[in-house]
């Protein structure tokens, strides 16, 4: 009895060592191609394009992905410390970029023979590329995206007599900074006093409704804002002021002292803008003044924003597309109406150095950029490697593959000819015409020093500022001379 | 019995040997290494371990990082403030508690729920008391009574440290105060009797009586408290998400490798090496005092 007890103790410490020692290497065999996908958003449509590819070719594809809104790049480390590598993973943006070819996991497309893979590769086009010299190519893009003011069709209509919004999206897009202003001065005016008055947007005069429409009557504000989230002022807000020098994200990695220099004059005008537009924001009812409440974690954060957009109580946010599900869960009436309008700047053409850029472009443009890329994995075998590039170009170039990207994941393809897309998703085919138009400029702040955006401008005007009431202009040069100053440190260049 | 355990040491204690080796002392192991050289999370900037060796660049890197010795002075000042009112607010509950007559249960039952509830949301439920209860319910400006310190306490470094202290004496007072509930009912009942007959007063009985008798209990409190405040993370990240300059050590350390590209990873490994010593120093430290002053009845 005794005996066999203690055998079964025995065997239980062994099963145990070995379940510990094994567990992790299991389940591996007889698989071509492993992709860990970094977009939570794609999982189920990129797990059934991969079965798609598998019926086609034969091979055998396992897909990964984190849950939407995490950050899966700690699982990706671990999956790289692992016997089985990926052969795909994603790339965020360049600052990503940097720990996987300084660690050699990145294949350049440079060095890939020619074939299709390589036609597919040189196609993208040179400012949507991840590279890091500006020579070498690391990425195949997800899809495209991009974020300005979304403003409901409805309530422009409400707001200027019915029939007014086609024209009004059109004049608003390419009116001035100032026209804008006085555009808001007086929506907020209607709101608080009922005072009609009238506006001048690219030359056309729009006349508010002497009588409030029903739609009208629920605004409590013009801007819905998230001041509990530093991304929405510090990543996508400043954005915009850093294509006034930069023109890509490649660019602002490799800025110098003089061109973090002449930021200045675009953080300054950030900073005048951010401060106008925080104080018409909307509040739960009525309108929300800066201060403590500004910067409330559950009252103030994304979701409430996109709460307060979708219950009518702004006329603009400031969102991107991939806002659309969460306002469609709010409040599903209002998406099919939505557009985009640009984020102006108060800048002048002086301030603006990038090549190519006037004031005028920045302020007619919405900012469209490449969220994700598929990278493979150079450490991979070459037999991996191909199913690999085999794999992008089929989701990228065949029909079925771009149904899946288009259909199922509800991407708007990088590469696609937009004319002959059909999405179902109005702010994506707002983005749409944007990109014909040519009226897009690119994310540099993706470039810029990690968490410089967010956690070091953001967090300082979030802690300073956004519970400031009133804002001097000593105020705003403290912004940019904060912002100008710890960049040039974080990059060492100080 | 000495036959027993002889025979069964080796089967019982492998198992969990080997577990202990694998998942604590080979990963420590690695840890302390990993520290000395430029560990970038899945390879050695350089080439091999060897080529990245830094010495000890990663810990004076640590010490001159503004954010590492700001998490440092704010941890050391929250711990010393937290373990303070916890032992307070955990001896006068048990004290409160094996005094009642009836309902003592459920006293006890009420007083030890917060410590269920996991880290997270419990920072979440007080973000959301100091953020609107506190700040606009009651103590705001049109509230039950305006205290205008008890509002916005998460926008404000040192008003933060209070709430984090709210907080954690909240979620560790009650499992605290059970162990000394213990303590307490161990103390023998004619020690106080033959006091009262000397004379003693009811301070003087805590002070010559209570107090002595219950140091065992006071050193696991003190040693539970001291370690669990040092290693605060999940509440910190809930609470103010180290907003306001309120980055707690461990949250520090969790974070360093989001700071740079490509991550750190030796440079955090290297303050986890400075954590666990300051964290070993400090308790172990309290233990031989704490110790010193138990008394035993022979």
């Amino acid at each position: 009895m005794k005996n066999t007890a203690r055998i079964f103790c025995m065997c239980l410490a062994v099963v145990m060592c070995f379940s510990c020692l094994c567990g992790c290497g299991m389940e591996r065999a007889g698989q071509d191609l492993y992709i860990f996908n970094g977009k939570g958003e794609s999982a189920t449509a990129l797990a059934a394009a991969a079965k798609e590819f598998e019926n086609e070719t034969g091979k055998k594809v396992k897909t990964f992905s984190l849950g939407s809104g995490t950050s899966s790049i700690d699982t990706l480390r671990a999956e790289m410390n692992s016997k089985n590598m990926p052969t795909i993973f994603s790339i965020v943006n360049i600052q990503e970029l940097k720990e996987w070819e300084e660690g050699g996991y990145v294949l350049d497309f440079n060095t890939v023979g020619q074939g299709k893979f390589k036609d597919l590769a040189d196609a993208v086009p040179e400012n949507m590329r991840l590279t890091s010299d500006g020579t070498n190519s690391y990425g195949i893009p997800y899809n495209v995206e991009g974020y300005g003011y979304i403003v409901d069709t409805r309530m422009v209509d409400a707001l200027f007599g019915d029939g007014a919004s086609s024209g009004f999206i059109k004049d608003v897009r390419t009116a001035s900074y100032e026209e804008f202003q006085s555009l808001v001065e007086a929506v907020d005016k209607y709101i608080k006093e009922g005072t009609a008055s009238s506006v001048t947007l690219s030359g056309t005069t729009y006349n508010l409704r002497p009588e409030k429409a029903e739609l009208a009557g629920k605004l409590t504000g013009v801007f819905a804002v998230a001041g509990a989230d530093k991304w929405t002022y510090g990543d996508h807000m400043i954005n915009v002021a850093l294509n006034a020098v930069f023109s890509n994200p490649a660019e602002a990695a490799a800025a110098t002292e003089k061109q973090i220099e002449s930021l200045r004059e675009p953080m300054l005008s950030y900073a005048r803008a951010l401060d106008f537009k925080t104080t018409y924001a909307a509040g739960k009812n009525g309108p929300l003044a800066r201060g403590a409440d500004f910067i409330n974690t559950t009252t103030a954060n994304y979701d409430s924003a996109v709460q307060l957009f979708a219950d009518s109580k702004a006329l603009f946010i400031k969102q991107g597309n991939w806002a659309y599900t969460n306002i469609e869960k709010a409040n599903g009436d209002i998406v099919e109406t939505l557009e985009f309008i640009p984020v102006k700047l108060p800048i002048s053409d002086a301030a603006v150095t990038a090549e190519g850029m006037t004031a005028d472009k920045l302020n007619r443009s919405i900012s469209v950029y490449v969220p994700n890329y598929y990278a493979i994995n150079a450490k991979a075998t070459e037999e991996q490697k191909q199913t690999a590039m085999d794999f992008l170009v089929w989701l990228n170039t065949s029909e079925t593959g771009q149904k899946f990207v288009v259909e199922e994941m509800a991407f708007i393809p990088y590469n696609a000819d937009h004319q002959d897309i059909e999405l179902d998703n109005s702010l994506g085919e707002s983005i749409i015409r944007y990109m014909e138009s040519g009226d897009v400029i690119s994310n540099p702040y993706g470039g810029a020093p990690v968490t410089w955006t967010t956690d070091v401008v953001g967090l300082d005007i979030m802690e300073k500022y956004l519970i400031k009431e009133k804002w001097t202009e000593e105020d705003y040069k403290a912004i940019a001379d904060n912002a100008i100053n710890k960049w040039k440190e974080m990059a060492g260049l100080k | 019995m000495d036959k027993y355990y002889k025979k069964w040491f080796l089967p019982v204690v492998t198992p969990a040997a080997i577990l202990f080796f694998a998942v604590i002392v080979i990963p420590f192991a690695a840890g302390v290494l990993y520290s000395f050289t430029s560990w970038r999370g899945t390879y050695f900037a350089g080439g091999g371990v060897f080529e990245s060796f830094v010495g000890f660049d990663n810990y004076i890197a640590a010490f001159k990082n503004p954010r590492f010795t700001n998490a440092f002075f704010y941890t050391v000042k929250f711990t010393l403030l937290a373990v303070v009112v916890i032992n307070v607010v955990a001896l006068v509950l048990a004290l409160m508690v094996t005094s009642v007559r009836q309902g003592a249960g459920v006293y006890r039952t009420v007083f030890f729920l917060p410590n269920l509830l996991g880290g997270l949301a419990l920072g979440f439920i007080w973000q959301f008391i100091f953020q609107n209860v506190f700040s606009d319910i009651l103590f705001g400006a049109n509230g039950i009574v305006s205290i205008p310190f008890l509002t916005n306490m998460l926008q404000d470094s040192n008003k933060a440290l209070i709430a984090l202290v709210f907080m954690v004496t909240w979620q560790m007072a009650g499992y605290m105060m059970i162990i000394y509930i213990t303590g307490l009912n161990n103390i023998p009942a004619d020690l106080y009797e033959a006091a009262q007959i000397d004379g003693a007063g009811k301070l003087q009985q805590f002070k010559v009586i209570t107090l002595p008798m219950l140091m065992p209990a006071i050193t696991i409190v003190f040693f539970l408290t001291l370690a669990n405040c040092f290693k605060l993370l999940d509440q910190n990240v809930a609470l103010t998400d180290g907003n306001f300059n309120t980055r707690l050590l461990a949250m520090q350390i969790l974070r360093t490798t989001r700071d740079t590209a490509p991550p750190d990873y030796g440079m955090a490994q290297a303050q986890a090496v400075i954590f666990f010593v300051l964290i070993a120093a400090v308790t172990l430290i309290q233990l031989s005092v704490t110790k010193r002053r138990e008394v035993e009845l022979s």
